[in-house]
């Protein structure tokens, strides 16, 4: 019984895990899309990713993983320091890249 | 000859070394030049780590007696930068040492430092510069600034309009003013100006462009 509950736990955790479907963060430095490149380049280079959407008025950074891939919120935040950049804020996100895209979307129209 | 055409391939589409980024990202490799009547620098460096990036520099300078070409390895290292929510400022570090020829030659080395301070809408740069070797002092200071006209998206082209007033000592044409129009993409650096625009004498176009690959 002590078994099937661990096994349930797990079970839930890695769902949770592998549901995440992208990244999302706000970074601090990010104002210019020459200097910023370096960001988009190295995110689309890992194995893990799918897409990658950086909005300098934001100054908001989404990658979106590749179905059965992960990317550690760690490794994300060494790519963008590596970059030149601060990670002001980072988590997993049960979005794909043009949900994002549209819900930023509505949201700019709504203010 | 090859290599001269080369060169000046690379001086027509390359850019100021005077941008608020002196170095790429990591393992990325950055080309800057500035191409002017009195002055053509160019400079290739490439970064291993974030905040250090080692290159080589070649500057042509039309001076008030003499004409010389220096020729550098360098060091640029960031100082300090201060990654704000909607800014970015640093402090940079350079330094080159190599060979001057021309008029007078010898042992040339070329220190300077650099601060920046760039948001998606404003712009500040001050940065002072020696540039000495025997009988050879081309020390410039200078200071930018400027604005965009409007908010971009990454992936769209931004433009700006940026004036610098630089003087160096020894040079033909010792205090520049340069209004010019600068586009930033995340893929280019282009700037084109005009350098003391009311004074015919002196009027000369800048065209500039930085590369990162």
């Amino acid at each position: 019984m002590k078994k099937l509950f661990v096994i349930a736990v797990l079970a839930i955790f890695t769902n949770t895990a592998f549901a995440a479907t992208s990244i999302h963060a706000e970074v601090k430095g990010m104002v210019c899309a020459f200097c910023a490149k370096g960001i988009s380049k190295k995110l689309r280079e890992q194995d893990s990713t799918q897409d990658v959407w950086v909005d300098l008025k934001s100054r908001m950074v989404v990658v979106e993983l590749k179905d059965q891939k992960t990317m550690s919120l760690e490794a994300f935040t060494k790519l963008i320091k590596d970059a030149g950049y601060d990670v002001a804020s980072v988590e997993y996100i049960n979005k794909t890249l043009v949900e994002i895209k549209a819900e930023h979307t509505h949201m700019k129209e709504v203010r | 000859m090859l290599a001269r055409l080369f060169l000046a391939l690379l001086l027509l589409v390359t850019l100021p070394a005077q941008a608020a980024a002196l170095m790429g990202f990591k393992d990325s490799a950055m080309l800057m030049s500035e191409f002017s009547t009195d002055r053509k620098e160019l400079m290739l460096n490439y970064s291993p780590a974030v905040g250090h990036a080692f290159g080589v520099e070649t500057m042509w300078m039309r001076g008030e007696k003499q004409t010389n070409l220096i020729t550098n390895i360098n060091y640029t290292g960031l100082i300090k930068r201060w990654n704000m929510p909607s800014g970015q400022a640093n402090l940079w570090f350079m330094t080159g040492i190599g060979e001057a020829s021309g008029d007078s030659s010898g042992f040339s080395y070329s220190p300077s430092v650099q601060f920046d301070y760039e948001t998606t809408r404003v712009y500040f740069l001050a940065k002072a510069r020696m540039v000495r070797a025997p009988h050879i002092q081309y020390d410039t200071y200078s200071v930018q600034g400027g604005f965009s006209f409007y908010e971009t998206s990454f992936e769209e082209t931004q433009p700006w309009f940026v004036v610098e007033a630089r003087t160096t000592e020894g040079m033909a044409m010792r205090n520049e003013i340069t209004p010019a129009l600068r586009l930033i993409n995340q893929n280019y650096f282009l700037e084109l100006g005009i350098t003391n625009p009311w004074d015919s004498e002196s009027r000369t176009p800048r065209l500039n462009l930085m590369l990162t690959f």
